[in-house]
């Protein structure tokens, strides 16, 4: 059995490193592909900013995770480096200029009981800023995959 | 009998594997775990496992990740024209990995059945069926392993989740199934279910293939004149996610045809001697009256939960003709209590 997963990753990772900046967090892709107009679901790149100020807010009220955040540092830059992240991953052509989602996370023992609580805090922050169930949905695909990167124990 | 004795001592096993568990979760309060997403442990299905209503899926019960376990309690509710189907269990659903599962039903039926009881209990005749609320109860035994794959977060693949799992179910009227011709009253299911959530548009399907001779999933027993052992048969559920804590949808699953067409047996009476009996209590015709029929299984579901420890489930169902019943439609509702 962990052969066979080892052999899914690998193609997984092969196909990562056919992309010029394999270093790099790029686009996930979708099946199926996301809506062609989920930007302006979700109100534009202003929009997808004031969610991800949401999630930080929903993220730090929430004891079982936000110590991880409190530890890693510089919220704000955690925010600002989120929003293009989220840009990027829907689509607006935004560049993601931070670490890898594989290199960032790689110290940090997160969990899937941990990686489930952000998810959480993201349909939170959703309502909060009035985004339909089915646009926030398309976010939760496209960051899903991140899940192999980011949960590490 | 050996049959018996083997499920008796692999839940013997069980039940001190759960023992051993418990014993450890005191002294490691963090191995209870309810990390899963709002939703995602699903809902527990007729036989008791996690799933939908009717069918086992590939997730694992309750809202334990793999960092720990998670349990739920369950009762469900059937009210079709000449039954009511009640089945209260537990599930325990460990490291998102394995589930173990117990429910018992208890089928009570009425209208024709009474009928049939009155006329061949005045007669004398042990058939199984009373002249009031005939009762079938039967315990269902259930485990399940998740192979490989997740339901959620695979979305740049198609990749399903992937689980096997069994049922071993204990019926507990036998006079009843020798009247209704079943060969056994105790059998065993395997299964293989395929679980997958589609979020760019919010759609969960699952496909389970069932190993099994059961009529009526073992109520009315297992095999029959027109069995010749297990067969496989499909399930579906598709499931449209309406909200973080409402699932809507439906479905369907294959039934054979062990005991179709074969007429009911009631020992020591010919049909003779019954008929006369039956027209008068308005019966009719007693051979159409008493073939038996089995049809597919079809339901619509509304799931909704509020919170972690609670959801209620409420379809149609429509369950075809059962026995000597025809168009046995009406409604579901299933409580579940997470811990």
């Amino acid at each position: 059995m962990k052969s066979f997963l080892r052999a899914l990753t690998a193609t997984a990772m092969l196909s990562f490193a056919a992309a010029p900046s394999f270093a790099q967090t790029g686009e996930t892709a979708t099946i199926p592909s996301l809506d062609s107009d989920v930007i302006e679901q979700w109100g534009g790149e202003e929009g997808i900013r004031n969610w991800v100020e949401g999630l930080f807010y929903y993220i730090m009220l929430d004891n079982r995770i936000n110590h991880v955040f409190r530890d890693f540092g510089n919220i704000e830059r955690q925010i600002f480096l989120n929003t293009q992240l989220e840009q990027m991953v829907l689509g607006a052509g935004t560049e993601y200029q931070g670490a890898s989602m594989l290199a960032a996370h790689a110290d940090l023992n997160i969990t899937l009981t941990q990686f489930n609580a952000v998810v959480e805090a993201a349909y939170n922050s959703c309502e909060r800023i009035n985004l339909p169930y089915k646009a926030c949905n398309q976010l939760i695909a496209a960051l899903a995959p991140y899940k192999y990167d980011i949960v590490t124990k | 009998m050996s049959k018996f004795t083997k499920a008796g001592l692999g839940w013997g096993r069980s039940i001190t594997l759960c023992a051993a568990v418990l014993g450890s979760m005191t002294a490691n309060a963090e191995l209870f775990n309810t990390g899963k997403v709002l939703a995602t442990g699903g809902v527990s299905m007729v036989d008791g496992a996690g799933g939908g209503g009717i069918t086992p899926w590939a997730t694992i019960t309750g809202y334990a990740t793999r960092d720990g376990i998670n349990g739920d309690l369950h009762y469900t509710y059937v009210f079709l024209p000449d039954y009511q189907l009640q089945s209260l269990g537990g599930a325990m659903g460990f490291w998102d990995r394995f589930e173990l599962s117990y429910t018992q039903s208890i089928l009570t039926t009425g209208g024709t059945y009474d009928t049939v009881g009155l006329v061949t209990d005045t007669l004398g005749a042990d058939t199984g069926i009373e002249p009031f609320n005939t009762t079938i109860t039967m315990d269902v035994y259930g485990a399940k392993v998740r192979v490989f794959g997740d339901a959620i977060y695979d979305s740049d693949n198609l990749i399903p989740q992937i689980a096997i799992g069994a049922f071993y179910k204990e019926n507990k009227n036998e006079e009843l199934l020798t009247t209704l011709h079943a060969e056994e009253a105790d059998g065993w299911e395997y299964y293989i279910a395929a679980t997958k959530i589609f979020f760019p548009f919010n759609t969960l399907f699952n496909y389970t293939l069932r190993y099994t001779d059961a009529n009526q999933t073992g109520l009315t027993g297992f095999g029959g004149p027109n069995s010749d052992g297990a067969e496989f048969r499909s399930e579906l559920s598709v499931g449209y996610l309406l909200r973080k804590d409402t699932v809507i949808g439906f479905e369907w699953t294959q039934h054979g045809e062990n005991t179709h067409g074969s007429s009911v047996e009631l020992t020591g009476l010919d049909v003779g001697t019954l008929q006369p009996v039956l027209e008068l209590a308005g019966l009719g015709d007693v051979s159409h009256t008493l073939t038996q029929r089995e049809s597919d299984w079809f339901d619509a579901f509304i799931a909704y939960f509020p919170n972690k420890n609670f959801s209620m489930t409420f379809a149609y169902a429509n369950l075809g003709d059962i026995v000597i019943t025809p168009d046995q439609h009406g409604f579901y509702l299933s409580l579940q209590a997470s811990f």
